[in-house]
């Protein structure tokens, strides 16, 4: 999401020569160099945070991952905690299906919320009261998702509730205020004269927008969404209530219950078991793996966007 | 028959409606959601609140097994307001000395690391933090806190909020946890408010003989402070609806205290672990109330901050 | 300006609709109740049929005994033969069996029931079995709300909690005993003898360090550290502290020597600084990584996690260790109801291990699918005959012989 925020470059005016000329007291250069050492630091403090947290997941990650090689991706899941054997392939699996579910959930309706933003509502009262409520319910807590998902869609539908669609329908309202607003940052992007001269052409709206506003901002959109997923994807809280706890791979999310890297991670880690915990380490490294390729390609197409509108 | 100017125009129209039907569709269907989570949660609260009635919110008792069940959320508000406060304290220093440092200071090649730095801290999923929290941070803090009260024990208000402990998991490692996940929300909104502050007062100041520090607080600072609040503010309600991290390290204990050594718990900690074991009603009830709190909570937070956000956005970039 | 009143109207229906929809949604609710009084109605009758099938069932199980271990060379350990015979005699084809079965509920026996689950998989390979724990509380919820087709708990359901099951009557089956564990980490003690009223002010917190006179005075022999003592509970709620807190408050609660005053439950109002795992394992993680912490925890998970337990003294005034001998001696000292609900704590007896916890799986007599029934019997039937066989290894008791056959008398009441 971060990413998708434009970045001005900052011209940093080298002061030094500045300060010495102008006989800057000795207190307020003490005080500047204080001050910018503290802002150093707080980049130092964050960078070792980051740093200390990425070590001990590859380093306890890598040694189940690496150590089981084909089996941690190959195996379903050891089914008594307590007992050696790795194998996540129906977290993995389980991850990538409720996500892709959710994916084809959310960002339709997301870049058609976008598009009626940028290129209907524009400034009318409804846009704005839509725009303001993205902004809302991109702030509703993950575990409230869930718990709406459990009572409005999983309750009614008793056993057969738990699937991993519930999941997806959870992570597609997490991800929808997200995509429709990196979208909307997009087509904003889109310069008014190409719509213009579609316009002059005898095109209509949809078709100016179908064909000259969603190609142009097409990269944009498209690494955004990258992002939103790969938020989805660690996700947890609306996952707890909603799928299940199945250990057997399950390619269908319509029907029995899933599980997720995520949630293999928090069960492990509530468990005292080494073997658990090693699995726990192992989803983490794998689940930062498939966010981490997704935050790749998102950089990768936000690189090609630029190159293009160039 | 060939079709005439006007069919072709209907036609068309036609198909413009319908795609912006389509669009419009898309828009809604937050409206609706938003609605439906409403409407869902409130109506399943009810129950609750007829019976407790607003002492829900004002009762520290939490006994919803028993003869006569009690349900009070006011420790968990407590541990929400007291984790989050402690998140915000140590976050938004960091944050706002991070978005500084890499727009003003930090060499360009420098200031690319940085803001990837910030992002990958972003893209770490949360109960990969709550990991590292349960099993590596919590037993390690436990001699760093007994530490912390034979420091400050005997100052008069330090020594009653660095109390006795014993313990690992604490509304202090919950705070912890929520600092860093908080942080790179605050950089990055932080980051794009003060690279809004127009050059011309940057280098006036510089030329009127400011250092930087004095520039930043002569010129950056006032120019940005309103987006740094709602920065914050958004910062606030990640870190009150943050679950799993939290829930993970919090200790789980329903707890008044002053002393954050101690466990606690947290309106969403206490709904991921006490869902399954809601076998009454009431008890169920109680917890979607206290999901219809969080979100109420996070709603009025984020509206609030999504309004300073915005308009201090438009005002700066106005004034360029 | 009429545009945008336009839009305001469609905002309004929209939300309309939403609020509409919404309500349809509690309209099923309603109708799942109706249906659930025509379903109580087919399962009385069921379970009428049941009581035939009863005696078939029994009747195999006391042949088993009789029974020799088939000559099968293949079987390497006699309790896998055993097993075997077994399952000839309850005459299961568990291979024949298909589905899926999904039950969720008490941590206290997973342990067992993942192994089980892990091992039943290997001859009955077209049903999967899925357990998710999650409380006691949160197994009766489910099957209550029908989510799961069986559950696994501690308690029996409340008397007031009957009518909220939608599917209609149930039956306990109980699978095994176990002792809970009082655990502490306390480096150099190696044994610890504890009364029920030092574990009760310990839990309360009116003891906050281990060198206090009333550990002292359990342990005249020990050398006691002047560690803070750091209670460690559930965090969520449980039939683990559900047995735990009935044992206290049976040996000293208000209507014995009173120094407990917590009460009985699912969960506990907790003093603070206590801490709070989720799970049996999440007790364990907090005892074993914090030095004084102290916890009750099945002796399963504490075995498994290499946690020191205490000796407990029972009724009969004996210091008893956590065995599994003196937890199915607690069992034939307790009373067994017509419904096989029963509570094995504080049991009368000379060498009763006092905080024996029971469990039981419930499930609906009445399933919906034929199929689905079959494999539901099949799976319980495995944890009351092979299962039996295997629990001692994880650390929990197998059933009295008579109670095992009462069991699978009530699968017997498990149809379609």
């Amino acid at each position: 999401m971060t990413a998708a925020l434009t970045e001005r470059p900052g011209p940093v005016p080298s002061n030094e020569l500045l300060e010495s000329l102008s006989g800057v007291g000795g207190r307020r250069r003490l005080k500047n160099v204080v001050m910018t050492t503290l802002m150093g630091l707080s980049a130092v403090v964050i960078a070792f945070v980051l740093v200390l947290v990425l070590a001990t997941v590859i380093t306890k990650g890598w040694s189940i991952v690496s150590g089981a090689f084909p089996e941690w991706f190959t195996k379903d899941i050891q089914l008594s905690p307590r007992r050696p054997g790795p194998g996540m392939k129906a977290a993995i699996i389980g991850t990538v299906v409720i996500t892709a579910v959710a994916t084809a959930i959310a960002v339709p309706l997301g870049i058609a919320g976008a598009v009626y933003l940028n290129e209907y509502g524009k400034r009318s009262l409804f846009a704005r009261v839509l725009r303001f409520m993205t902004n809302v319910m991109a702030g509703v807590p993950s575990i409230v998702m869930g718990l709406f998902v459990y009572v409005f869609w999983v309750v009614p539908r008793g056993v057969d509730g738990l699937t991993g669609f519930s999941g997806s329908i959870a992570l597609a309202c997490l991800m929808l205020p997200i995509i429709v607003r990196s979208s909307e940052e997009m087509l904003k992007l889109v310069p008014q004269n190409l719509r213009d001269a579609s316009f002059a052409l005898g095109g209509t709206n949809s078709r100016t927008i179908l064909t000259v506003v969603i190609p142009k901002a097409a990269p944009g959109i498209i690494s955004g969404a990258l992002l939103a997923i790969a938020r989805a994807a660690g996700e947890t809280a609306p996952l707890i209530f909603t799928i299940g706890a199945a250990k057997a791979t399950n390619w269908n999310p319509f029907s029995g219950t899933n599980t997720s890297l995520s949630l293999q991670i928090y069960g492990n880690a509530k468990e005292s078991f080494a073997t658990a915990q090693e699995r726990a380490w192992g989803s983490a490294l794998t689940l930062i793996a498939l966010a981490v390729l997704f935050t790749i390609g998102a950089r990768i197409l936000s690189a090609r966007i630029t190159s293009r509108n160039s | 028959m060939s079709l005439s100017v006007a069919d072709l125009r209907t036609k068309k129209q036609f198909g413009d409606r319908l795609f912006r039907g389509v669009t419009l569709t898309g828009g809604a269907t937050i409206l609706v959601v938003l609605a439906l989570i409403a409407y869902t949660i409130t109506n399943k609260s009810t129950l609750i609140f007829r019976t407790e009635g607003l002492d829900f919110f004002t009762q520290k008792r939490w006994a919803p097994s028993g003869d006569t069940p009690v349900f009070g959320a006011l420790s968990f508000i407590y541990g929400t307001a007291v984790t989050a406060t402690i998140a915000l304290l140590l976050a938004v220093p960091i944050s706002v000395g991070l978005a500084l440092f890499t727009t003003q200071i930090a060499p360009p090649w420098l200031k690319k690391v940085l803001v990837t730095l910030t992002d990958m801290v972003a893209v770490v999923p949360s109960v990969v933090f709550g990991l590292w929290g349960i099993i590596v941070l919590a037993p390690k803090m436990v001699g760093f806190y007994k530490n912390l009260h034979s420091w400050f024990g005997g100052w008069p208000i330090l020594g009653r909020i660095f109390g006795p402990t014993s313990a690992g998991r604490t509304f202090l490692t919950a705070g912890l946890i929520l600092a860093v996940m908080v942080t790179p929300i605050v950089t990055s909104i932080a980051r794009e408010v003060i690279e809004t502050t127009p050059q011309a007062d940057r280098d006036g100041a510089l030329a009127l003989g400011a250092t930087r520090w004095e520039m930043i607080t002569g010129a950056v600072i006032p120019h940005s402070v309103g987006g740094i609040v709602g920065a914050i503010m958004l910062g606030l309600g990640r870190a009150m609806g943050e679950t799993i991290a939290a829930a993970l390290v919090i200790g789980s204990s329903a707890n008044i205290s002053a002393n954050i050594l101690t466990a606690g718990d947290s309106l969403p900690s206490v709904i991921a672990f006490q869902w399954g074991e809601a076998t009454s009603a009431e008890k169920r009830s109680a917890l979607i109330a206290m999901g219809l709190t969080l979100f109420v909570l996070t709603l009025v937070v984020n509206f609030i901050a999504t309004a300073v956000v915005s308009r201090a956005l438009r005002r700066m970039q106005g004034s360029t | 300006m009429n545009r945008t009143r336009k839009r305001s109207v469609a905002l309004v229906g929209l939300v309309a609709f939403s609020l509409l929809a919404a309500a349809c949604g509690s309209d099923d609710d309603n109708a799942d109740s109706t249906t659930t009084a025509a379903a109580a109605d087919d399962s009385t009758t069921t379970a009428a049929a049941g009581g035939d099938a009863t005696t078939t069932v029994a009747a195999g199980g006391d042949t088993t005994i009789a029974t020799e271990a088939p000559a099968s060379s293949e079987a390497a350990a006699s309790s896998e033969a055993t097993a075997s015979s077994e399952a000839t005699a309850t005459e299961v084809d568990y291979s024949a069996l298909s589905g899926s079965l999904v039950g969720s509920g008490a941590t206290f026996p997973k342990g067992f029931y993942d192994e089980a689950i892990a091992e039943f998989a290997g001859i009955a390979s077209d049903v999967t079995v899925e357990y998710g724990g999650g409380g006691s509380g949160k197994g009766r919820s489910d099957l209550q709300e029908q989510v799961v087709d069986f559950a696994g708990t501690d308690s029996p359901v409340k008397e007031a909690d009957m009518a909220g099951y939608k599917g209609g009557e149930f039956v306990y089956v109980p699978t095994v005993v176990a002792p809970i564990t009082i655990s502490y980490n306390l480096p150099g003690v190696e044994s610890l003898q504890l009364s029920p009223a030092t574990i009760a002010k310990i839990f309360q917190t009116d003891i906050t360090s281990w060198d206090d006179p009333a550990i002292a005075a359990d342990n005249p022999d020990a050398t006691l550290p002047s560690t803070d003592i750091v209670v460690a509970h559930r965090a969520d709620g449980s039939g683990t502290t559900d047995n735990f807190s009935k044992f206290l408050n049976a040996a000293v609660g208000p209507d014995a020597s009173g120094e407990w005053t917590l009460g009985t439950g699912s969960e506990l109002e907790w003093p603070a600084n206590t801490q709070a795992g989720d799970g049996n394992s999440g007790v364990a993680q907090i005892v074993s990584s914090t030095e004084g912490a102290i916890g009750y925890v099945d002796l399963s998970d504490a075995k498994a996690n290499g946690l020191t337990f205490a000796s407990v003294q029972n009724a009969a005034g004996n210091f008893i260790e956590p065995t599994l001998e003196a937890t199915s001696a607690a069992v034939e000292g307790s009373t067994i109801n017509d419904d096989l609900t029963f509570f094995a704590g504080w049991a009368e007896g000379d060498d009763v291990y006092p905080i024996a916890a029971q469990t039981w799986i419930i499930a609906y007599t009445t399933q919906d699918d034929a199929g689905k029934a079959e494999a539901l019997r099949g799976f319980l039937t495995y944890l009351l005959t092979e299962g039996q066989t295997m629990a001692p290894d994880i650390d929990y008791a197998p059933l009295p012989d008579d109670l095992r056959q009462k069991a699978l008398a009530n699968v017997a009441k498990i149809g379609a």
